[in-house]
């Protein structure tokens, strides 16, 4: 290799090779701009180090597994699906039933499932609120020490839902793992239900405000909601 | 043995998200660009069999995903033609500028593959398979990137007498 060669090879960047270091080791002159090259190199790295955010790499853990959780919600809901369609009639019969019983979807209650479908990732990656700053948050509509009793709270953010602050939970409970969206500033004088992409909701009336409770079991989201409505 | 996709995003997270950053040149953007990547990445990891492909692997995903939003929405930064990169260079104020101002005025065509050398540590073999051209036009690449940084960047000595004249 010649000095032409090493200074071809060295603009390009690429890590050394033997010949190159052969070279370098023989030439006091391409050895100073091997020098010069290195610091650049550092300076370039630290350049291109633009800060990341915090737990940047935990944050994006947690969405995942919380897309699992979703997927598997969404799983479940598809397989009880294909086993309702095989009972047929009968279970239509009662389908229609409970549709009647349960009157139309409701808009709150087909938004709190919009918002799983499409927000709630990313309600997770803008990242939790410390638990005593949530506890305060909480305490006037549902205190977080209700939830505790019924599941795992796994998540508590503040998030923008239907023109205002609401809180969003991620709750675990033995069955399931069910979404709560806080809405302090809601008042709903009666219950409201509304079914949507595999989904179901449940939105109730809190001492201040409302909750909407949201997951891919009917049967579990109505008894997440008769546990808070019951202060259980 | 390949390693669990958790133990991936937690070794990779920080370069994915400085590589996704130099291509949307977006905070907020890059954040989402990951995101999106790694999902479609879970969702595909059954089909990766080679566990030393991984880290290409993702770095590819990123940029494919930041193409997708390109195609989605249009160009999210001006896009400047190869070809004024010199114009660029001489415009530029020698003595004002930092290492990442001046990686910022860099065309995307060029920090790309830098990104990918400096922050991914890869080959110009392994950046021309993942950018799909020619070994020789990566090396051209990366060649005029970094006389264009070398020209942009004031060297130390320099701004050191400029300081001492003052």
């Amino acid at each position: 290799m010649n000095c032409l060669d090493f200074r071809r090879a060295l603009t390009t960047g690429e890590e050394e090779t033997g010949a190159m270091r052969v070279h370098r080791l023989g030439c006091v002159f391409c050895a100073d701009l091997f020098r010069e090259q290195t610091a650049f190199d550092a300076a370039l790295r630290s350049g291109l180090e633009v800060p990341v955010p915090a737990d940047f790499a935990g944050r994006l853990v947690a969405s995942l597994h919380a897309q699992d959780a979703v997927a598997a919600v969404q799983g479940t809901g598809r397989r009880r699906f294909l086993a309702a369609a095989a009972i047929g009639a009968g279970a239509f019969g009662i389908g229609t039933g409970l549709y009647a019983w349960f009157g139309r979807d409701d808009p709150m209650a087909l938004a709190c499932i919009e918002f799983v479908m499409k927000e709630e990732t990313k309600s997770i990656m803008m990242g939790a609120m410390p638990r005593a700053e949530a506890a305060a948050a909480l305490e006037a509509s549902l205190p977080l020490a209700r939830l505790d009793r019924i599941g795992k709270v796994m998540h508590v953010g503040p998030c923008p839902f239907q023109g205002a602050t609401a809180y969003h939970v991620v709750l675990m409970v033995p069955q399931d793992k069910v979404t709560l969206l806080i809405m302090p500033d809601t008042r709903l004088t009666a219950r409201a239900r509304a079914r949507s992409d595999g989904m179901y909701a449940s939105v109730l009336p809190l001492r201040k405000g409302s909750v909407g409770v949201v997951g891919g079991s009917a049967a579990v989201v109505e008894s997440v909601a008769g546990a808070l409505r019951s202060g259980a | 043995m390949m390693p669990s996709f958790d133990e991936l995003v937690r070794a990779h997270a920080g370069d994915l998200y400085r590589f996704a950053y130099w291509l949307s040149r977006d905070r907020q953007l890059a954040e989402d660009i990951v995101q999106e990547a790694l999902l479609r990445g879970w969702k595909a990891l059954p089909r990766l069999k080679e566990p030393r492909a991984a880290k290409s692997w993702l770095f590819s995903i990123v940029r494919n995903e930041h193409l997708r939003l390109i195609a989605r929405n249009g160009p999210q930064h001006d896009s400047i033609d190869a070809d004024a990169l010199e114009i660029a260079d001489e415009r530029a104020n020698p003595f004002g500028l930092e290492m990442r101002d001046a990686i910022e005025a860099l065309p995307v065509a060029y920090a790309e593959p830098l990104a990918l050398q400096v922050l991914g540590g890869f080959s110009c073999a392994e950046i021309a398979r993942m950018l799909e051209m020619s070994e020789g036009a990566v090396m051209t690449r990366l060649t005029r990137a970094r006389q264009a940084m070398k020209r942009m960047v004031t060297p130390l000595d320099a701004k050191q007498q400029e300081g001492g004249r003052k």
